[in-house]
């Protein structure tokens, strides 16, 4: 009989690993087109990391996404960066791309600000233009301050900056410290249906609420969201690697190392919870390694609502649920049906 | 070596090549299409899915003699001067894919689902995709992708057949089953 059941899982996690210094830098120039060139270390690896950077930079100079063309992960062109690892790439090279542009826009203001006839102070970057902050029909398109800074000013309009996560040590007598400079939180709820006959389990719905602070690209976040979710499936119910006694691998190809399909994914439904961290780059966090942590969770959870047993080791194979099942009912034969 | 006649993308190729190469080996490495990737190298990925005549193949698995006589596309074949193929549209639009190894042949896998049946339900894109590991995406937009591409392509009209008389493709399949006229 296929018994149906729900389980939820909670999770925090940190952003960016402090064991050491975690620096990113970037530098941004603003060209006389009102383009900008961004220099990033990081490796874009499919995230889209390189499309929210692009729209870090873009946000500082208050001009739009595909006017500024990113130049990433060439150490002989591009600033050092840890690496994308860690959930680090938002929040830690996000805030220095966010910084190199906010230098260069302060450029920018020095240059427009006497043709505009008015303090640095008073101007603000948006539309493609540097203006008066509450007169915005007081403007200079932002190529024209950038070739003013250029040639009028001799100081090229471009920003280097880099940014390491403020950490404070751990009180060794106290415990207390601050590893992390920011954590996102997310729960999970997993629906599922186990066959009590077979043990086998099918994931039928995932309801992932995630805060990763203000999503800079809700669609990216939602696909780090998804392809998490299936990572978890495959860890909460097939992906185990084998070794023989004298420690080889006996499944080391995807004919016996089974991981997700299509068919496989269940309706995932992802809630990316309203939240802002004011120490983030425009509020954003990170949304990476978090996305697998609750679902192997929430899964055994809906397992034991369904059919009542405790699984603690993955994956939670039919053989191993079945065996759950079947020792359960032999500690209790009265309630046996 | 086997002399063989090929249609790739539309040209034809007329060339000679050891018995063991594979149709995949015979794309990349003697026609320099890199579309099609190597993945296990043993069927089980789907990353080098090409279409021959029509239907999708894993061209690690398909010797290049096989595919004599026989028409492939690539990926490197579905765009056009004019701009991408819908599926890539749409594929693009709703970031369907991450790190892209799988996307040549998952998009080539859904464009043999669409040509055979232009309005797919969710579970027989599912189905489609089956055979196409994504270690990033969870095919979740990979699914929505195909439904928009479905859509996008029924609206185009003209070059689509209505739905139902594509439902049996008398196509050859590669293993000869119904070989009839290209054998």
């Amino acid at each position: 009989m296929r018994r149906r059941g729900r389980g939820i899982a909670c999770m925090w996690y940190p952003i960016g690993f402090t064991v050491s210094a975690n620096p990113s830098a970037a530098t941004v120039k603003v060209n006389e087109d009102g383009t900008a060139t961004l220099l990033t270390g990081t490796v874009e690896t499919g995230q889209g990391s390189l499309t929210v950077l692009g729209q870090i930079a873009a946000e500082a100079l208050g001009i739009a996404t595909e006017d500024v063309h990113v130049v990433s992960a060439d150490t002989d062109a591009t600033p050092m960066d840890t690496g994308a690892i860690a959930s680090r790439t938002t929040y830690v090279t996000g805030n220095a791309v966010k910084l190199a542009g906010e230098r260069a826009r302060a450029i920018l203001f020095e240059a427009a600000a006497p043709m505009l006839g008015v303090k640095p102070e008073q101007l603000e970057a948006r539309d493609r233009k540097i203006q008066v902050r509450g007169f915005p029909q007081r403007s200079v398109a932002i190529g024209e301050a950038a070739r003013h800074a250029l040639v009028g000013k001799g100081e090229p309009p471009i920003g280097t900056a880099s940014f390491n996560p403020p950490t404070v040590a751990m009180d060794p007598e106290t415990g207390q410290g601050k590893p992390f400079a920011t954590y996102v939180y997310a729960t999970q709820i997993a629906e599922v249906e186990v066959d009590d006959e077979t043990g086998e389990v099918e994931v039928l719905r995932i309801v992932a609420a995630h805060d990763c602070g203000t999503p800079i690209n809700p669609m990216l976040v939602e696909g780090q969201v998804e392809g998490g979710i299936a990572m978890g499936i495959g860890f909460a119910l097939q992906e185990e690697i084998l070794f023989d006694d004298d420690g080889r691998q006996i499944n080391p190809n995807l004919t016996n190392y089974i991981m997700p399909t299509s068919l496989d994914m269940p309706e995932i439904e992802v809630d990316i919870v309203p939240s802002h961290d004011p120490t983030g780059p425009f509020g954003a966090k990170g949304v990476g390694e978090p996305t697998s942590v609750p679902t192997a969770a929430a899964i055994a959870n809906a397992i034991y609502d369904a059919v009542g047993v405790r699984l603690t080791a993955l994956p939670m194979t039919a053989e191993r649920v079945l065996a759950a099942i079947k020792a359960k009912r032999a500690a209790q034969p009265q309630q046996l049906r | 070596m086997s002399a063989l006649r090929i249609t790739v993308n539309g040209r034809e190729h007329v060339l000679s090549a050891p018995p063991e190469t594979t149709l995949l080996a015979l794309l990349r490495e003697h026609l320099g299409l890199t579309g099609a990737k190597l993945g296990c190298d043993v069927g089980d990925c789907g990353a080098c899915t090409v279409l021959v005549d029509g239907q999708a193949v894993n061209a690690c698995l398909m010797l290049a003699a096989q595919a004599d006589g026989r028409s492939v596309l690539t990926i490197e074949g579905l765009a056009t001067p004019d701009g991408l193929h819908p599926l890539q549209e749409a594929f693009e639009r709703h970031a369907a894919l991450q790190c892209g190894f799988c996307g040549p042949g998952a998009i080539l896998s859904a464009k043999a689902l669409l040509d055979a049946n232009p309005a797919p339900t969710g579970a027989e894109i599912r189905d489609a995709l089956a055979g196409n590991l994504c270690r990033c995406t969870g095919y979740t937009k990979m699914i929505t992708a195909v439904h928009a591409a479905a859509q996008a392509l029924r609206g185009a009209g003209a070059e689509m057949p209505p739905l139902g008389l594509t439902a049996s493709p008398s196509i050859p399949l590669p293993g000869g089953e119904k070989g009839g006229g290209l054998s």
